[in-house]
């Protein structure tokens, strides 16, 4: 190990997963930052996602475009089923059933019963090959102004269509949260009677913010699998506290606090593994090189805790902008 | 609904969080005679800019890792060799796309964890342009022949083909059902399931009366469960001590980590008035953080406390070890003790009039956060007792609590929130329905079942199977 | 004082509860509400003049507002049917009933607070274009709608001089001043009937006059009031009407004098206090400190103090540590 973390630190700027967890919080942004709605189940729509498109792309053939509409339906279809009998419950047991169900979508997956359509516990592999298909950019490899990031064709591929992505939902939220339909789902999220006492359908508005965060969640899941194989495992609840602790990160109810916090997730990561391996091999660190894994993690969680309690508006949000606590 | 942040609480408050992280890295330096090494639990990222294989070689019974095993991949990209680490996985990268030949080496393999299922070694792998971690998994099992390489097919490689795993996992699952074995089957599945449901029952009384004291759903709850099982572990496992020392051992050491927490960050958030979500998501950072010390502390794999496997008590179909059946006389003492305390003892009482209604208790003079106190103490005892009987019940690890924590919030949710008696009977049929489900669906899915029963008594009784409806007015 | 509706032009029938208005804009029949046990509404019948200011009052626990939400659809009723400008309103939602012309305030204020002043009141125009969520995505399509609700909220805060405030958050808004916001808001909608529940709970002395004059303004312009209320002098000053319930029954009707006086309205309401005067602040507060529930004492007390009236001093009956914790109750909903 050698100052190369440093490269790779930069690289998380671009990384399609990092622009995938960036997605999947926008969502998540619209559930709870604008809406107030506590969904403890993105994993779970990012999932249903995934699977979506790494089934119907892999197993039944279809095309790009195909793969990613069923993505888009599985995430609504699940965000309606999902909704429409929970979205009257009070915010806490809504974390609870979003959770479930996002454990219930892991669980059935992994089954090995399933395993023909889903790959069982071993996943499904290959999704990234009609999205390669369509690659424009001509075979070879480049670097980054002369610096050691250096990617081929495809790898610059996702990277395009993944932050293009994550363009395009920021570009969405920022539209909608300056029209009246943003201040209904604002006015929802700091009082749902007052809004239904104004005669909006409180309801109705829910509904539609639950599909519209979970199809970028869903999104967000074929973003995460092109570059790599698609495993269940990946989905756990865990999934979601991270997306939970980007989210805080950026700031709760903002267009861009996503991306920022996910850049910043990813890079803090990377970096606490980076220093800590240089601290081992300098024999600083008495620990052993598989010991930085845990350590990232007991990072993020006390940071999530730091965030809620110290700075619930995010590490750049504005106090007046705080909207949730 | 923040209120006002008085400097010196504030400095307190992060004077505390910050204590307990140099607390858990202390240990850490002070060099842990435990620490095992961590596996890497979460999807990597792909800043790699070449593609690699993930080999993961685990046992067919209990999905454990197999350590040490040697690999050789061959295929467009030239061939490389490996060993797996720790947690029985091992990264192989590959220079170039292709079809790769994955075999690990049989001989090597010791006879008590077994060899590949027929056919699957070795295995065919397809990488493509910069797929990292193309899975390539063998479970081994005992029951399987050295070197059974059957005619090798598609279905038996671990292609991205879907149905690559096959029968994974067939041998737990469903035979078709005659009428016969199915009360042979039946009695075992309600004698586990209610021994089960005991063992949910003493965490979710806790996290219950949480919930009703402080109106918390505390998703750390889990970890109050693995700390017990890991103190057991600790007294039992690797110091020797019997266990008639080391589980009160492990469970005062849950009281006292319980009240440390109420101590050092609920009581204060509390004071800062900090809202009811916000603190659930500071459970949920708990919850994590400590999940990770525990993996830096004891390593990432499964531990078992001395425990006899011989059948203590045989009634027909049913077989027992002794701390099966020790177990659930513990609990049933356990939580019958509860019980006295809540309904005949004053704290008790305060307790309930707490979880009924906080504000007419504190006004007719209860001391609600002493009552809360010794919740958090009770709770955490509770917790680290179920943590113990789950680590003699199965095997114990870092994420023990937080793989039943969804279990324990079915619990509390079936029986009404906040109730401890809803949570005990909400527990035993939680325990029953998971195990009595695998007669009919896989076993895989066991966890699925209470989970969805859970969902819908949320939609078609909010309050519960014992709760009464709240006044909304 | 302002102009009151002669009782002659409510009703004609002989004045008993459930009595026959000429005009009713709301009709409720035999409407009942039971939690568990107990009997939290049981209306047998009971018309709401249109055009009036009609004040619902009764003792605590009377089920004053359990009858609000249901008329205003925010709560199920176990029986009974109950029509607005003649049109049944069993089993339709609450922003439907908001819809038809029929808009609610809250006990405890639900002003919007992590939203502007101006962002609450134009919330409360209806027939938004920019509400859909695909309409909303470009802003030329709802633009002129915005700038015309823009205008009608800034006459009417101007109205309820609040407009100094437009660019505020309401959560930095006195009691008092979101009580107006949100009579303003509920406005916006060009309601008929104006449904009040408690518009003077914790309004500073200073702001009950000008609130009064707002209320008795909706009716000049041609709305109907409903509103709960426990301080009499308001109820004095400006209903038309006054509804008494007592143990979710209605027990008496009339106009307030005849109200005030009518003995079954002294037993089941003012019990023990008639002889104080409620309409006066050191009356409240002589109920006030007889009473058991320390939240009105504190609220009177506010008041009080706010009018420079001497409260007398008393040993605080919680320990501090029962104040400063959040209490679940808030966190319900």
């Amino acid at each position: 190990m050698n100052g190369n973390f440093i490269w790779l630190t930069i690289g998380q700027i671009f990384d399609p997963t990092v622009a995938a967890y960036a997605l999947a919080t926008i969502g998540l942004v619209i559930h709870f930052g604008f809406t107030g709605l506590l969904n403890f189940g993105q994993a779970g729509f990012m999932a249903v996602g995934g699977y979506a498109f790494a089934i119907t792309s892999v197993i039944y053939d279809w095309p790009l475009w195909a793969s990613f509409l069923a993505a888009i339906l599985a995430a609504t279809v699940f965000a309606l089923i999902l909704g429409i009998p929970t979205l009257r419950l009070r915010a806490d047991y809504l974390s609870i059933v979003t959770i479930a169900a996002a454990e219930i979508i892991r669980l059935s997956v992994k089954t090995p019963e399933f395993s023909d359509v889903t790959g069982g516990s071993e996943g499904i592999n290959g999704a990234a090959r009609a999205f390669n298909d369509v690659n424009p950019l001509p075979e070879g490899r480049w670097g980054l102004m002369g610096t050691p990031l250096v990617y081929n064709q495809d790898q610059w591929w996702v990277r395009i269509v993944g932050w293009g992505l994550v363009a395009l939902a920021c570009l969405l939220v920022f539209l909608l949260m300056r029209s009246p339909w943003g201040r209904v789902i604002m006015g929802i999220r700091e009082d749902e009677d007052a809004v239904r006492s104004l005669g909006k359908n409180v309801f109705s508005y829910k509904i539609q913010a639950l599909i519209l965060g979970g199809v970028l969640g869903g999104l967000a899941g074929v973003v995460f699998i092109l570059p790599r194989s698609l495993q269940p495992d990946n989905y756990g609840t865990q999934l979601t506290f991270f997306l939970y602790t980007i989210m805080l990160l950026g700031g709760a109810a903002t267009v861009f606090g996503p991306v920022v916090g996910s850049i910043l997730f990813w890079v803090t990561l990377s970096l606490t593994d980076g220093l800590l391996s240089l601290g081992i091999e300098a024999g600083v660190l008495p620990l052993t090189t598989t010991q930085t894994g845990p350590i990232r993690f007991i990072i993020v969680g006390v940071a999530l805790m730091l965030l809620v309690i110290f700075r619930p508006q995010g590490i750049f949000g504005k106090k007046k902008d705080l909207h949730f606590a | 609904m923040l209120a006002g942040i008085r400097p010196g609480q504030s400095a307190r408050l992060i004077a505390m969080l910050i204590a307990s992280v140099v607390l858990c890295l202390s240990v850490v330096l002070g060099g842990s005679a435990l620490g095992a090494s961590a596996a890497e639990t979460t999807a990597s990222t792909s800043t790699a800019t070449e593609q690699s294989i993930l080999v993961w070689v685990r046992t067919d019974a209990d999905k454990v890792g197999v350590p040490n095993v040697s690999i050789s991949v061959d295929g467009d990209g030239g061939a490389e060799t490996g060993v797996t680490g720790a947690d029985g996985k091992a990264v192989i990268p590959v220079s170039e796309p292709g079809t790769y030949t994955v075999t690990i080496d049989e001989d090597a393999l010791p006879a008590e964890t077994g060899y590949p299922r027929p056919s699957t070694n070795p295995a065919k792998v397809e990488v493509f342009e910069g797929n990292t971690e193309v899975p390539a998994i063998f479970f081994l099992s005992p029951d399987n022949a050295k070197g059974a390489v059957a005619a090798p097919s598609d279905e038996s490689t671990s292609t991205p083909t879907p149905g690559a795993t096959g029968d994974a996992g067939a041998g737990t699952t469903t035979a078709p059902v005659t009428v016969d074995t199915f009360w042979l089957r039946f009695w075992p599945q309600l004698v586990t399931g209610l021994i089960f449901g005991l063992l949910i029952a003493l965490a979710a009384i806790g996290a219950s009366l949480i919930y009703g004291t402080t109106g918390l759903n505390n998703f750390a709850h889990g970890e109050l469960v693995t700390f017990g099982a890991l103190m057991a572990y600790l007294f039992s496992g690797v110091m020797g001590l019997p266990a008639v020392i080391a589980i009160p051992a492990a469970m005062i050491l849950g009281g006292l980590f319980g009240w440390a927490q109420d101590a050092g960050i609920w009581r204060p958030l509390r004071k800062r008035g900090l809202g009811l979500i916000p603190m659930m998501i500071v459970t949920i950072g708990l919850s994590l953080a400590l999940r990770y010390v525990f993996v830096l502390l004891f390593g990432p794999d499964r531990l078992t406390l001395p425990n006899s496997t011989k059948p203590f008590l045989v009634i027909g179909s049913v077989s027992l070890k002794f701390t099966d059946v020790a177990g659930a006389v513990i609990a049933i003492v356990v939580i019958l003790g509860v019980a006295l305390v809540l309904t005949k003892t004053k704290i008790g009482k305060a307790m309930r009039a707490v979880s009924d209604n906080r504000a007419l208790a504190s006004a007719s003079g209860i001391n609600v956060e002493r009552v809360i106190r010794v919740v958090w103490v009770g709770s955490g005892a509770l917790a680290a007792l179920a943590g113990v009987y789950v680590g003699y019940y199965q095997s114990l690890r870092w994420d023990t609590g937080a793989s039943i924590l969804l279990l324990i919030f079915a619990a509390i949710t079936l029986g009404g929130l906040g109730s401890a008696y809803g949570a005990l009977v909400g527990a035993v049929i939680i325990g029953l329905i998971m195990n009595l489900s695998t007669l009919w669906i896989p076993e895989n899915l066991k966890f699925v079942a209470p989970l969805v029963l859970m969902i819908i008594i949320l939609l078609v009784r909010p309050q519960g199977i014992l709760g009464r409806k709240e006044r909304v007015g | 004082m302002p102009e009151k509706t002669l009782v002659s032009d409510i009703t004609d029938d002989v004045i008993v509860p459930g009595v026959k208005k000429k005009d009713p804009i709301v009709v409720a029949h035999a409407v009942s509400r039971r939690f568990g046990g107990l009997t939290a509404v049981d209306v047998a019948h009971l018309e709401i003049p249109r055009g009036s200011i009609t004040a619902l009052i009764g003792p605590n626990g009377a089920g004053k507002t359990t009858f609000f939400n249901l008329l205003t659809g925010f709560d199920k009723p176990n029986t009974g049917n109950w029509t607005f400008k003649g049109k049944s309103l069993a089993g339709v939602p609450a922003f439907k009933v908001s819809r038809m012309g029929m808009v609610r305030t809250f006990q405890l204020t639900k002003a919007l607070s992590g939203m502007t002043v101006l962002e609450n009141m134009r919330l409360g125009a209806t027939k938004q274009g920019g509400e859909n969520i695909f309409i909303s995505l470009f802003k030329p399509l709802w633009k002129a709608k915005e700038d015309e609700i823009t205008e009608r909220a800034m006459q009417l805060l101007a109205k309820f001089k609040l407009d100094t405030k437009k660019d505020d958050y309401a959560s930095s808004l006195s009691g008092g001043q979101k009580k107006l916001l949100e009579m303003a808001r509920a406005l916006m909608s060009s309601p008929e009937l104006v449904m009040l529940d408690e518009p003077m709970a914790g309004v500073n002395p200073a702001l009950t006059q000008s609130l009064l004059g707002h209320i008795v303004n909706l009716k000049d312009e041609g709305m109907t009031v409903l509103f709960v209320e426990h301080d009499m002098h308001m109820v004095n000053t400006i209903a038309d009407w006054v509804v008494v319930m007592a143990e979710g029954k209605v027990v008496a009707e009339g106009p307030p004098s005849t109200v005030m006086s009518d003995p079954a309205v002294i037993d089941a309401y003012l019990g023990a206090h008639h002889a104080s005067d409620l309409g006066t602040i050191e009356g409240q507060l002589e109920v006030a400190e007889e009473m058991e529930s320390d939240l009105i004492r504190s609220e009177v007390e506010q008041d009080a103090e706010a009018a420079g009236i001497a409260v007398p001093t008393h040993e605080p009956a919680h320990s501090t540590d029962a104040a400063s914790t959040p209490v679940d109750g808030e966190e319900k909903k």
